[in-house]
């Protein structure tokens, strides 16, 4: 389910089955000319990411909107404020939190968030649309499906 | 100083045709039900054609099989291309049978065999949803409704899907 108004209204007629939430961190920043294209197309590729993953387990998951941050600053006060964001998910009966990037900085912090981290080392480069990138992405989609169910 | 002054102006200008446009918007959504009801643009997806699926009919065994394919649909704002799935195989009676994947209970996606405890069916992870080779949800889990059938076409040897329906209408 996504943060939908049509998924939402599902999403109470049926609580009790939905019970995991995902929630993709995407770093952000305009200011690096040598970067630009590697972040954006990361970006993409993890909404690609977790699109994908929300779709096969619809019926169970939550997609949470992406949390954008700074990614030049420091990660604790970032981590305070999801866990905000957990804390205030976990009113309803949600029982397993996950957040999804493939920026590697997280997994150092990764004790100070409420939540299990699911770090990918990301694609730095390629074609979103052709056939090998979409074999790359379903492949890792089974996987971190694999993955999520392992904890259900 | 004339110039600083016009900047001003135009943007209090900017400002009142805003708040015009809001009103504006507001009627919009007054009238939008009609709207939707003549706009064509505004109906829900196209319909209508059947799409190759790259699949020969010879290469299909009574084996489910996952086959993935595109569709160009426009939905409202979007013309956007989706990707569909099915699960096909030819059945006792060498029918071909192509299943929605997506679960009858929440809509997660169902394997064939998804499951090591339960051979023989489709299996959905989320909540244990199964359904029987034919497609009939298994009694006592979750789905209450067979998997949706895909309408079928052999075109000169390979096969063509169309919308998924509920089992008994494709
Ligand atoms: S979504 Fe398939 S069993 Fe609940």
């Amino acid at each position: 389910m996504k943060w939908k108004k049509e998924d939402i209204k599902q999403y109470v007629q049926a609580k009790e089955y939905i019970d995991t939430i995902v929630i993709p961190l995407i770093p952000f920043h305009l200011s690096q000319d040598n970067e630009l294209e590697k972040g954006t197309f990361q970006s993409e590729v993890l909404s690609l990411f977790s699109n994908e993953i929300e779709k096969e387990l619809t019926g169970r998951v939550m997609l949470l909107p992406t949390y954008h941050y700074l990614k030049s600053v420091n990660k604790e006060p970032e981590a305070d404020r999801l866990n905000k964001w957990v804390e205030d998910v976990q009113k309803q009966p949600f029982t397993h939190i996950f957040f999804i990037t493939f920026d590697s900085s997280w997994k150092k912090n990764e004790q100070a968030l409420n939540g299990t981290l699911l770090w990918l080392p990301g694609v730095s480069s390629g074609d979103l649309h052709s056939k090998e990138m979409h074999g790359v992405i379903r492949n890792q989609v089974e996987q971190i499906v694999e993955l999520i169910r392992s904890y259900w | 100083m004339s110039e600083k002054k016009q900047q001003v102006s135009r943007r209090q200008f900017l400002n009142y045709t805003l708040t015009g446009v809001g009103g504006f918007m507001a009627a919009g959504l007054l009238v939008s039900p009609l709207r939707m009801a003549i706009d064509p643009v505004l109906q829900k997806s196209t319909h209508g054609d059947l799409a190759n699926v790259s699949l020969a009919v010879g290469d299909i065994t009574t084996e489910p099989t996952r086959v993935d394919w595109k569709i160009d649909q426009v939905d409202g704002w979007y013309e956007s291309q989706v990707s569909k799935s099915a699960w096909v195989f030819k059945d006792e009676n060498d029918e071909i049978q192509a299943f929605s994947p997506v679960c009858k209970h929440l809509g997660c996606v169902v394997s064939w065999e998804g499951s090591e405890d339960f051979p023989n069916e489709f299996y959905c992870p989320c909540h244990d949803g199964r359904y029987y080779k034919d497609g009939t949800n298994v009694p006592g889990t979750p789905p209450l409704a067979p998997l949706d059938v895909f309408e079928r076409e052999v075109r000169d040897g390979m096969l063509f899907l169309g919308e998924a329906k509920p089992k008994g209408e494709a």
